[in-house]
């Protein structure tokens, strides 16, 4: 596939030979990686290997590709009448055509099907994909993830919001580019729980049956450590494995009625769920919706996560890519995705755009929350692989599975 | 045409051809990968490989033990429930049903038009605690005033049993549709009372439908995880659950192939002593007589 793009790209300009060289080379590797029986095993070696010598170089600036191939999460840019205005506007500007996949439904399950390919050098066609802190962290290690040119990101440089420039995982950003930042709290009935100030409260024995928490590991652990005067930036293996237990607890006497995704957008009106942990995005949905729902910032803290940007090993478009990321760091360009969104942009000067586009949005405390609220957002830190597994394993099992 | 009569010993073999080359690609290939994988060991970062590692089938034996039981109850619940409910209804179709036949058959099958994660939904729905449903299960006292439907034991096998009865009723129904009236005029002429006669002569005639519906509902009942998941909490949590956590929440591979092999395993296992107390001949249904 990504070779007949690159023939089109070929046929379509004149290229210097080093770049026909290059090209060559790319589509041998992608020929390769497509042996069925060797997609098909799991594969044998591979591994931390593969391409993660080639790529530490940065990426070069070369003429724009004809198409980008996004990948992203499902509802997690603007939509009008079946089409994306945004990716409409870029493909207007440069006359690049965006091709968008909403594949990505969960990190581990995205890096599962990935992992094979990128350990082989290619990027099944992708030019960005999107991936949380943590797994952004492990794919960037891997080296599956090439390195980001400053000098081609000019408003990223200018526009990326402080508290987002320099994390544990990259600490300059030259992997990863926010897309949009999310915090984990409490969302409650407040006609059935009334005011409630603390991660705890899910484990109130009033509300037994009514309490819902989430799949993701990192969000329900974190909370619940912070619950236990624990901090999952800093807290040890041992910690995280005492808050499992603790929920385990609950789960065996019938307090905590299931484990979900966002399934709450549907739980928390009908009433099967008075209290749980919830992500600030559906919050925002679900508030205007119905003046009895309210999110929590929890005074024991709350968990902060970002989904981020990066270009894999062997994407087909990675200068467009660039180009494309720079782009999006515009407030112009970033208010539109965020009305629709409605979680935390990371593009700073997207408030006062929304301010006239639409005032409620850029009102709202969940979206643009304030520097003293901010403070109190939590990390789940990086993990060594053999106490992820372990946590993981643990989780797994009292989720009943 | 001349290629063709000389050739005429391998049509047979053309013919089959298709329904073989489907049978490789799509169950002997991803078998053995699936059998392979349960081998390996390693993890997804690190890479997988080929070791014979047998420990992890015991390792996943011990550690879901509590799953693969549960399954098999309800499972075995499902598809008894099945039965109660789906023998009276294909005999009054095949012997009451008249001119209504096929419209009835229809209403069976209809459901079957809206795709199986729907309808389930929808029950999740339905079912929900603040549906009417479950407020007059209360009124009357059936659970308890703060009691529940949704995310219980109940919910979760009466969702297996609804999504499979479909399973139960069409061979049934195909059994008892055949069965010669004459038969029956004969067993009354012979001063069989109602009892008797369909005691003697309509449940024995039906025994290849009962066979077929037995096992094509409890199959893929041991296998559900849809219904765990959108109508139980995680007590309810069957090996199918696992299954998917293992290979999408965890990258597991090796456990999660151990586990789907095991679960193919004694399911056929059961199905050959199924068949052995059924009997061979109840299995290939009346045709083989």
């Amino acid at each position: 596939m990504s070779v007949d793009r690159e023939m089109d790209e070929l046929v379509q300009r004149e290229i210097s030979r080093r770049q026909l060289f290059r090209l060559g080379g790319a589509g041998a590797m992608s020929l390769g990686a497509a042996g069925f029986l060797a997609a098909c095993g799991s594969g044998g070696g591979g591994g931390l290997g593969g391409g993660s010598k080639t790529v530490s170089k940065t990426i070069a600036k070369a003429p724009l590709g004809t198409q980008l191939n996004f990948s992203n999460w499902p509802l997690y840019i603007d939509v009008s009448h079946g089409k994306h205005p945004t990716l409409e506007k870029f493909t207007k500007k440069f006359g690049v055509h965006v091709k968008y996949t909403e594949e990505i439904n969960d990190n581990t399950e995205f890096f599962g099907k990935v992992r094979q390919q990128l350990a082989n050098g290619s990027s099944g066609g992708r030019d960005i994909i999107v991936m949380t802190d943590w797994m952004a962290g492990k794919m960037i290690k891997l080296g599956y993830i090439q390195k980001l040119d400053h000098a081609a990101l000019p408003n990223v440089q200018k526009n990326l919001i402080p508290a987002l420039q320099h994390i544990d995982f990259d600490p300059n950003r030259d992997y990863s580019v926010p897309w949009q930042s999310g915090q984990t709290g409490l969302i409650v009935r407040t006609d059935k729980v009334g005011d409630v100030k603390s991660v705890n409260d899910v484990f109130n024995p009033k509300y037994k049956g009514k309490v819902t928490l989430l799949t993701e590991m990192r969000d329900t652990v974190g909370l619940t450590m912070l619950g236990m005067g624990k901090d999952p930036t800093t807290g040890s293996t041992a910690d995280a494995l005492a808050a499992i237990d603790k929920i385990d607890k609950y789960v065996k006497n019938g307090q905590i009625r299931r484990f979900t995704g966002n399934d709450y957008l549907k739980d928390l009106p009908n009433g099967d769920t008075w209290i749980c942990y919830g992500w600030s995005g559906d919050a925002v949905q679900l508030q205007s919706d119905n003046k009895n729902i309210k999110f929590i910032h929890p005074e024991e803290g709350f968990m902060l996560w970002t989904d981020n940007m990066m270009v894999p090993v062997g994407a087909p478009h990675p200068y467009t890519a660039e180009v494309f990321m720079n782009w999006i760091y515009q407030p112009e360009v970033e208010a539109p995705i965020e009305d629709y969104v409605n979680y935390v942009p990371p593009v700073a000067g997207t408030k006062e755009v929304l301010l006239k586009l639409d005032p409620g949005v850029a009102k709202n405390p969940l979206i643009f929350p304030s520097e003293e609220v901010l403070k109190n957002g939590h990390a789940f830190k990086q993990l060594a692989p053999a106490d992820e597994d372990k946590i993981n394993n643990a989780f797994q099992a009292v989720i009943g599975a | 045409m001349s290629f063709a009569r000389r050739h005429k010993g391998l049509l047979p073999w053309a013919l089959l051809l298709p329904g073989l080359l489907w049978l490789i690609v799509f169950f002997a290939l991803p078998l053995y990968y699936q059998g392979r994988i349960s081998l390996e060991t390693g993890s997804i970062f690190n890479g997988f490989h080929f070791d014979w590692h047998f420990g992890t089938y015991t390792h996943a034996w011990s550690q879901y033990k509590t799953q693969f039981l549960r399954s098999f109850w309800f499972a075995g619940l499902s598809t008894f429930l099945s039965l109660v409910i789906g023998y009276p209804l294909a005999y009054a179709i095949a012997f009451r049903g008249g001119r209504w036949r096929n419209a009835l058959l229809l209403a069976v099958i209809l459901p079957f038009f809206v795709t199986y994660l729907v309808r389930t939904l929808a029950w999740e729905t339905i079912l929900d605690d603040s549906s009417p449903l479950v407020s007059i299960l209360q009124t009357l006292h059936i659970i308890g005033e703060h009691g529940r439907v949704l995310a219980t034991t109940g919910s979760v096998v009466a969702g297996i049993t609804y999504n499979f009865l479909p399973f139960m009723i069409l061979p049934l129904y195909a059994s008892l549709e055949r069965i010669d009236g004459r038969l029956l005029e004969a067993g009354a002429d012979l001063y069989g009372n109602r009892r008797s006669v369909f005691r003697k002569i309509t449940l024995p005639l039906s025994m290849p439908g009962v066979v077929a519906g037995v096992l094509l509902t409890f199959i893929p009942a041991a296998g559900d995880f849809v219904n765990a998941a959108l109508l139980g909490s995680p007590k309810q949590t069957m090996i199918g659950n696992v299954i998917q956590s293992r290979y999408l929440e965890l990258n597991d591979y090796p456990t999660a192939a151990a586990l789907s092999f095991s679960l193919m395993a004694i399911i056929l296992v059961l199905v050959a002593i199924w068949a052995m107390v059924a009997g061979t001949e109840s299995l290939m249904g009346s045709e083989a007589k």
